[in-house]
C-alpha cells in the first residue's frame, strides 16, 4: 500500500514538473497561485479539511472584491498527511508547482522539515497552526511566518488580564514541569516583570506538580496559605481536572484560570461539574467570537458553503495567513518572493484578517494575537467569559 | 501548625495507598525473590474494575447498598477479581519460565506490565475515566480543627487495618510460618513438609488483591483513573519496599508512609518541582548507609 502510494506520488510529482515546466508557470497574467499545505490526511485530518475550507472561502472573499493587482487568487492544496515525512514531500511539490507562497502547516513538528524546503527555495511559508518558539527564535528565517500566536503569547495575555482587567493585588503561577507548560507558566512571570516592579502586584507562589500523579494536596495546601487572589494553571487536563478539584476540597475559592491545554470536556469529567464550572481558560478565539467585519463575511459564506463553522481557532488563521499574503502582494505590488517577504517584515499597517490586523515582527511571528477568555458554563460548556 | 498537621495527614493518605501497593510487591519479592513489576498495574486494573462495577448499569450497586456499601461491594470485587488476576498471571506468565532463571523471571514481568496496561486502555480506552460524584462518599467535617472528609478517614483506617492484617497473618499463624520459611529458604521449606505451591498461590493471590484494593480507594479518593496510573504507583511503591527494606512486611508499610510524608512535606514547605529529586536523594542516601534498607536486617526475617 506504501509503496503504491509513493510510486503514485513520484508520478505525481514528475507530471506536476513536467507540467508546471511548459504551462502552468505563474507569470504576470493570469490567476495568482498560492499553495496551502495542509494536514488533509492522517491524524490531525478534521484539523486539515477544516484549513482547506477556511482558505476556499477567504480566497472567495477576496477574489469577490476584487482579487489582488487586479488579478485572482487560486489555491492549490499539497497534503502533508500529518508527519513530518510527507510534509517535506508536500513542500518540494509545493516549490515544484513554482507557486508565489505557501500557507501551512499545522502542528509544529510538521512544519518544521517543510519551512527549511521553503527557506531555501526562497518561498513565502505562512504557518498557521504551529506554536512551537524553536521555528523562530533565534533562526533568522528570511521568507517564514505564522499567524498563530507562540506558545508564549498566552502568557503575556494571562498577565494582562490579571493584572488590568481582575485587579489582582497576588497571583499564583503553577505548571507540571513539561516543555510547553513550563514555557507558558515562565513568560507569564516574565509579562509579570513589568506590574511586579510597578508594585501592582505581586507572585505569591511559583511551582509546579507533577503530571501523571494523582495526590496534589501537598501543593494546594501550600498554594492556599499564600492566599492568591487568581491562580495561572499552564499544564494539561488530566492534572488539571484533579487539581482544581483538590484545591476546592482544600478551601481555595479564588479564579482558576487555566492555559490552553487545561480545560476540555475530560477536565469538566475529572473535576466533577460542581467544580469545573466557573473556570476560566486563556484561549485562542473561536471564529464565532471574533467581531471584525471580515469575520462576519468570513461566518456567513462558511456557513453558506459548508452549513457549519469551524469548530477549532486553527483553521482560521489559515485564512488570516491568506489574507496577509495577499496584503503583502498588494504592499509589494509584486508576486516576488523577497518583495513579498519585505513587504511582510515592514509594511503590513492597515492589512486585515479574519481575526484583525496581521503584522509580523522580523522573526516572523505575528504582533498582538488576539487571545480570548473562555469560561465553563454551568452545562459544561466553554463560552466566551463574561464578567 | 494547623498547616503541618494537614500536610501530615495529605502524606499519610498517599503514604497509605503507597503503602499497600508496596505490601505486595514485597511479599512476592520475599518469597520469590522477584520483583513484580506487572504489581503497579494489577492495581490500576483494579481501579478499573471497581469503577465499571460501580458505573454498570446506572450505578446499580450504589443505589442498592448505599455510598458505603457500594464501596465495599466494589472492593470486594477488585480484591476476587485482582486475586485471580494474580494467580493466573503467576500461571501464564511466571511458572513457565521459573527453571529458565531470574533474568528471564524479570523480563516476563517487564512484558506482563506492558500488556496489562495495554489490555487496561484497548478495553477503557486512552482517556482518563472519572468516579462519578454519585457513588462516591464525601461528607466533609473538621476533625481536632483539620479539615478531612469521611472518605480519607476511612481509606485511612482500612489500610491501616489491612496492613496490620497482613502482619498479623504473617508474623503469629502457623501458615504465616510457612511463608516465612518458604522465604528463607524454598527446598528446606519443602523438606519440612510445607506445600511450597500453596505458600505461592496465596502470596500471589494476597499481594495483587490487596493492591486491587488500593486501587478502588485510590479511584474514589482522587475520582480520575487512568490507564497508565499503574507505573507511577508501581515506581512509588518499588521506592518504598527498597526504602523499608525489600521483603520485609513492616518495612513495606513503614516505607510507604514515609515516602507519602516526605513528599507532602517536601511539596509543602520547600519545592514541589524538586519533590522527586528530594525522595531519591533520600532513597541514595538511606541505601548508602543501610544498603538493606531501614528494617532491612539481618535480624528482621525476610518474607
Amino acid at each position: 500500500m506504501r509503496k503504491t502510494v509513493s510510486v503514485l506520488l513520484v508520478c505525481m510529482l514528475a507530471a506536476v514538473l513536467f507540467l508546471s515546466g511548459c504551462a502552468k508557470k505563474t507569470g504576470d497574467t493570469g490567476p495568482i497561485q498560492i499553495a496551502l499545505q495542509a494536514p488533509i490526511t492522517g491524524d490531525y485530518a478534521y484539523e486539515g479539511q477544516m484549513a482547506k475550507q477556511s482558505v476556499e472561502v477567504a480566497a472567495e472573499l477576496i477574489n469577490k472584491a476584487g482579487g489582488v493587482l487586479g488579478r485572482q487568487i487560486e489555491i492549490t492544496v499539497v497534503d502533508d498527511g500529518s508527519n513530518p515525512k510527507d510534509s517535506a514531500i508536500a513542500a518540494q511539490k509545493a516549490v515544484s508547482m513554482k507557486v508565489v507562497a505557501v500557507i501551512g502547516s499545522y502542528g509544529s513538528s510538521v512544519t518544521e522539515p517543510a519551512i527549511d524546503i521553503y527557506e531555501k527555495n526562497k518561498m513565502v511559508a505562512v504557518g498557521y497552526g504551529c506554536t512551537a518558539l524553536r521555528l523562530t527564535v533565534d533562526k533568522q528565517r528570511t521568507y517564514f511566518f505564522r499567524t498563530c500566536g507562540r506558545d508564549d503569547a498566552q502568557g503575556l495575555f494571562f498577565a494582562k488580564y490579571a493584572v488590568e482587567t481582575m485587579k489582582a493585588k497576588r497571583i499564583a503561577i503553577m505548571h507540571d514541569n513539561s516543555t510547553f507548560a513550563k514555557g507558558v507558566a515562565e513568560e507569564a512571570k516574565k509579562a509579570l516583570q513589568p506590574y511586579l516592579d510597578a508594585k501592582q502586584t505581586e507572585i505569591v507562589y511559583y511551582d509546579a506538580i507533577t503530571p501523571g500523579e494523582k495526590d496534589f494536596s501537598a501543593a494546594v495546601t501550600k498554594l492556599r496559605n499564600t492566599t492568591p487572589d487568581v491562580w495561572y494553571f499552564t499544564g494539561y487536563y488530566p492534572e488539571g481536572g484533579l487539581v482544581i478539584r483538590q484545591a476546592r476540597d482544600a478551601g481555595l475559592t479564588c479564579p482558576f484560570i487555566g492555559g490552553n491545554a487545561a480545560i476540555n470536556d475530560d477536565f469538566v469529567k475529572i473535576a466533577g461539574l460542581d467544580v469545573a464550572a466557573g473556570a476560566l481558560m486563556t484561549q485562542e478565539p473561536l471564529v464565532t467570537d471574533v467581531t471584525t467585519t471580515i469575520a462576519g463575511q468570513f461566518r456567513d459564506l462558511y456557513q453558506q458553503k459548508f452549513s457549519t463553522i469551524p469548530s477549532s481557532p486553527w483553521p482560521v488563521y489559515a485564512a488570516d495567513a491568506l489574507y496577509a499574503i495577499v496584503g503583502a502582494i498588494g504592499k509589494a505590488n509584486s508576486t516576488d518572493a523577497d518583495a513579498i517577504a519585505t513587504a511582510m517584515h515592514t509594511n503590513m499597517t492597515g492589512v486585515e484578517g479574519v481575526t484583525g490586523p496581521t503584522l509580523f515582527t522580523s522573526q516572523g511571528d505575528r504582533k498582538d494575537v488576539p487571545y480570548k477568555m473562555y469560561e465553563v458554563a454551568a452545562d459544561g460548556k466553554l463560552v466566551v467569559y463574561k464578567p | 501548625m494547623a498547616t503541618f498537621f494537614e500536610q501530615l495527614i495529605n502524606g499519610l493518605t498517599i503514604g497509605s495507598f503507597y503503602a499497600l501497593v508496596a505490601l505486595g510487591y514485597s511479599m512476592v519479592y520475599g518469597v520469590m525473590k522477584l520483583i513484580n513489576f506487572a504489581h503497579g498495574d494489577l492495581f490500576a486494573l483494579g481501579s478499573y474494575l471497581g469503577y465499571t462495577l460501580l458505573v454498570a448499569s446506572s450505578s446499580w450497586v450504589t443505589v442498592h447498598f448505599g455510598l458505603w456499601g457500594g464501596m465495599a461491594v466494589a472492593m470486594l470485587f477488585a480484591f476476587i477479581g485482582i486475586g485471580l488476576a494474580g494467580v493466573l498471571m503467576e500461571r501464564i506468565a511466571y511458572r513457565p519460565v521459573y527453571p529458565a532463571g531470574r533474568l528471564s523471571l524479570v523480563v516476563s514481568a517487564l512484558g506482563m506490565s506492558i500488556f496489562l496496561q495495554n489490555a487496561v486502555m484497548a478495553i477503557w480506552g486512552s482517556r482518563p475515566q472519572a468516579y462519578p460524584a454519585a457513588v462516591v462518599p464525601s461528607t466533609r467535617f473538621s476533625l481536632l480543627g483539620l479539615p478531612v472528609t469521611s472518605l480519607q478517614v476511612v481509606i485511612l483506617l482500612l489500610s491501616f487495618t489491612l496492613m496490620l492484617l497482613i502482619w498479623f497473618i504473617v508474623e503469629k499463624t502457623t501458615f504465616g510460618a510457612a511463608i516465612r520459611a518458604t522465604a528463607l529458604d524454598r527446598s528446606t521449606a519443602t523438606l519440612m513438609g510445607i506445600d511450597v505451591r500453596v505458600v505461592i498461590f496465596f502470596i500471589f493471590a494476597l499481594g495483587p488483591a490487596l493492591g486491587g484494593i488500593a486501587g478502588v480507594m485510590n479511584g474514589m479518593y482522587y475520582r480520575a483513573i487512568s490507564f497508565n496510573m499503574g507505573w507511577t504507583y508501581g515506581l512509588k511503591a518499588f521506592t518504598a519496599t527498597i526504602l523499608g527494606g525489600i521483603g520485609n512486611i513492616p518495612g513495606a508499610m513503614i516505607g510507604g508512609l514515609l515516602l507519602g510524608l516526605m513528599e507532602s512535606l517536601f511539596a509543602g514547605y520547600v519545592s514541589g518541582a524538586w519533590k522527586d529529586v528530594f525522595v531519591f536523594v533520600i532513597l541514595i542516601a538511606v541505601l548508602l548507609w543501610r544498603p538493606t534498607g531501614l528494617l532491612g536486617e539481618k535480624t528482621a526475617e525476610k518474607v
